[in-house]
């Protein structure tokens, strides 16, 4: 018999070895996958407008102030007449476009009725990986992106976010990281109320989409030229344009501008 | 260091950190403050919203200053600050002015605003718009805490500088009028007092155009008038408890019979 | 450092001229939480309750939606709101639906009584006792007897039934408006020095008070505004009113 208090209650050496107290120096947090983002994307924005939703993001992959790879897609179609956008952590919206392709797969397979009643909705999508992104930032191991997804739902525009810590919110406008700031209140001139949206067309939609991606090119330095604008239209279905660039940007005043204050030259 | 002190920094930061009672908190870092350029002018903004963190301080304060009567400046950052910055280099280019026996210079007011705020290291936390018109013509400034400066066709500062930048970025041209820089400046206030929390209320607004005399608009736009409350809260007379009743005279009362011969 | 037990003793705290006692290192820490704003405000009457909130959700200086309802009709007569994090919000609400649905399958579809809405909402809230819902939670509707019922809870469980109760970002500016105008404190009937008595007040004259409730803490408060939604628990169902507040 041991009579040292210490050992009392304890698995006996004999047994299963020598006690490890190791457990009782671990940090407060038992295990931590917690990472910082890495390559990154800037904003994804978009917009409700009387037909459908339009949805916008540049296809720049920071590498912290890095001007790292300068052709990533960040739009995602899953289904007909869902888009989904993301930004934050390249690495972890590449395993998200993962999870969305097994999500289709797994829909599809061995389903008639995949093309029509069983078709994944924008609002599936949605709930799946709001549920996604709120379990992981319960494991404290969160996927580091913001999303947001657009579509049409029972011939109405569909438009909802959810981030890294499972936050949820929906707006007729909505855009994530700097373009909260500075895409958000423009988007918001045109579209502010839900009673808005019918009184928008695609065009003037469109137009404001492009003025704020150039908005953001001017003042957001993680943001390149080059971007994607996906258009999910009730009547025209998924119009996807992969190829735009900022255009029209003003700089002709620049060369005016001379030093901070005092200077002529 | 020459001329300051800074023999206190690290026990101040020490103590900070190891008591948890917070130091006084300063007034006001949100704001929306614009300025735009016109063919022969300037215009400045802002908002009137004064917070203490979620917390609405002031909802009309005035966030434009007069440095000297063509010099204006718009104010963000700690309250005390943009308003002892600005009286200070005020009174300075007045004096100044009256030495040199010519009209006070934005440059003047900008030259001397930055060698104080460096001076400062930052911790004067005065970020302002400086505006205005003199001899040379009209003239922008931006001026930051630790004493950098930045010239511009058009400048926004604060938290609600965002906004405030995209609209100026989408709607501003060059060789505006007048009228056209009023409405971009407003239209950019309101960027901020819709889309910022620590913006709101009314637009604040001065137009300098050169030759002439500064017209300083106070609530030039008020799209944020409270609605009549749903009812009245006047007490009936007496639902105060009067728990004690005391009367002390404040001064003795002589009286005396004065005879009149 | 060993004791007699053979327990390793932490070693002595650092000397104050040590590096890390002046100035700490800067913590890159993923924090699970955040603020999404919003205040809401729960009060009984006699044979009615208002559940009330505002529509707007916010992170920091940023205004994310001026439509997101947070006070939910789920059924048998019983109106939820959580109000802080809006993830756990919607996770906690999720939850109860969920549990009710499971309580109407295993007791033959019979109604859920609010007090026992309350009880298990207690157990929802404590189970997450150590990673809690990060929320400010108020259920109303109608007890056994038909009055009036207003229950709150804190983040994680503790709960009480009350007349009236504002959480979330403005709780402190309405609640003390709400214990003067609803339960009378601080009044004196004129000229008798006594307590004004507390009576119920009408349906009219509650949604009178939470309206001008919510438009003081929108002129006050930076997280409140946009719009209001008040749900009104009767005999007869639940009932729905919405009016705009400043967007400023």
């Amino acid at each position: 018999m041991n009579h040292d208090p210490y050992s009392w209650g304890r698995p006996s050496d004999e047994t299963y070895g020598q006690y490890s107290d190791a457990i009782a120096h671990a940090p407060s947090f038992p295990k931590m996958n917690t990472q910082q983002p890495i390559v990154t994307g800037t904003s994804v924005i978009s917009m409700k407008y009387n037909n459908g939703v339009i949805i916008a993001a540049d296809h720049l992959g920071s590498y912290g102030s890095l001007l790292r790879f300068t052709d990533i897609e960040r739009l995602f179609p899953v289904g007909k007449n869902t888009v989904v956008g993301i930004s934050g952590d390249i690495s972890d919206m590449q395993h998200i476009e993962a999870l969305l392709e097994e999500l289709e797969t797994e829909n599809n397979y061995d389903n008639s009725h995949a093309d029509d009643e069983e078709s994944l909705q924008p609002s599936y999508v949605f709930e799946y990986l709001a549920t996604v992104m709120y379990q992981r930032r319960s494991k404290m191991n969160p996927l580091w992106n913001a999303l947001i997804v657009a579509g049409v739902e029972d011939s109405k525009p569909f438009l909802k976010y959810v981030n890294l810590l499972g936050v949820t919110y929906s707006s007729p406008t909505l855009a994530t990281g700097f373009g909260a700031h500075l895409a958000v209140p423009l988007l918001r001139r045109v579209v502010d109320r839900e009673s808005d949206v019918e009184k928008t067309d695609m065009q003037t939609a469109t137009d404001t989409i492009l003025q704020a991606m150039k908005v953001l090119y001017y003042r957001d330095a993680r943001s390149s030229r080059k971007f994607s604008m996906a258009i999910i239209d009730n009547d025209q279905g998924l119009v996807f344009n992969k190829e735009l660039e900022v255009e029209n940007m003003k700089w002709n005043f620049a060369k005016d501008i001379k030093g901070y204050g005092t200077q002529k030259v | 260091m020459a001329g300051l002190s800074f023999d206190n920094y690290q026990r101040n930061a020490f103590l900070a950190s190891k008591t948890h009672s917070n130091l006084p908190k300063a007034t006001s870092t949100g704001t929306t403050i614009v300025g735009v350029k016109f063919h022969n002018g300037v215009v400045i903004a802002a908002d009137t919203r004064s917070t203490q963190g979620p917390i609405v301080a002031d909802k009309n304060c005035a966030k434009l200053h007069r440095i000297s009567p063509r010099i204006w400046c718009a104010g963000a950052g700690t309250a005390a600050d943009t308003e002892a910055v600005t009286q200070l280099i005020g009174s300075n280019v007045e004096l100044h002015s009256l030495y040199a026996k010519r009209q006070p210079r934005v440059v003047t007011a900008l030259q001397m605003l930055k060698q104080h705020l460096f001076k400062y290291q930052g911790h004067i936390g005065a970020y302002l718009i400086v505006a205005g018109t003199d001899p040379t013509g009209a003239h922008l400034f931006s001026v930051q805490a630790h004493g950098s400066t930045d010239v511009g066709f058009y400048l926004s500062l604060g938290s609600g500088s965002l906004a405030a930048m995209a609209v100026l970025e989408s709607n501003w041209k060059e060789d505006l009028s007048k009228e056209e820089a009023i409405k971009l400046a407003s239209d950019a206030i309101q960027a901020g007092i819709w889309n910022d929390l620590g913006s709101g209320s009314n637009v604040d607004l001065c137009v300098m155009e050169t030759g002439k005399d500064a017209e300083y608009l106070r609530n030039y736009i008020t799209p944020n008038v409270r609605e009549a409350k749903q009812k009245s809260y006047k007490f009936e007379r007496g639902t105060t408890a009067v728990l004690k009743e005391k009367i002390i005279d404040i001064c003795e009362v002589e009286e005396e019979q004065v005879l009149v011969v | 450092m060993k004791s007699c037990s053979g327990k390793t003793v932490p070693p002595p705290p650092l000397p104050l001229e040590h590096p890390s006692a002046m100035s700490q290192p800067i913590e890159h820490q993923f924090n699970p939480y955040s603020d999404n704003g919003g205040t809401i405000l729960g009060i009984a009457g006699e044979d009615f309750a208002v559940l009330a909130g505002d529509t707007r959700h916010t992170t920091d200086y940023s205004i994310n939606s001026r439509s997101e309802s947070k006070v939910f009709d789920v059924g048998d007569g019983i109106v939820i709101s959580a109000n802080g994090f809006a993830a756990d919000s919607t996770a906690l609400v999720k939850r109860f639906r969920n549990s009710l649905k499971w309580y109407h399958f295993n007791e033959n579809e019979k109604r859920l009584s609010l007090s026992a809405a309350a009880r298990n909402i207690q157990h929802l809230l404590y189970g997450k006792r150590f990673f809690p819902y990060y929320v400010h939670t108020i259920i109303a509707g109608l007890d056994e007897e038909g009055k009036g019922a207003v229950y709150s809870f804190d983040p994680v469980g503790s709960y009480e039934r009350e007349q009236c109760r504002a959480g979330g970002a403005a709780a402190s500016l309405i609640m003390p408006f709400l214990d003067n105008q609803v339960n009378f404190k601080n009044q004196y009937v004129p000229g008798t020095g006594e307590k004004r008595p507390i009576t119920y007040l009408s349906v009219e004259e509650v949604v009178k008070l939470v309206r001008d409730s919510f438009t003081s803490a929108t002129e006050r408060h930076i997280h409140v505004g946009d719009g209001l939604e008040i749900l009104i628990v009767t005999k007869d169902g639940v009932r729905r009113e919405y009016h705009e507040l400043k967007r400023d």
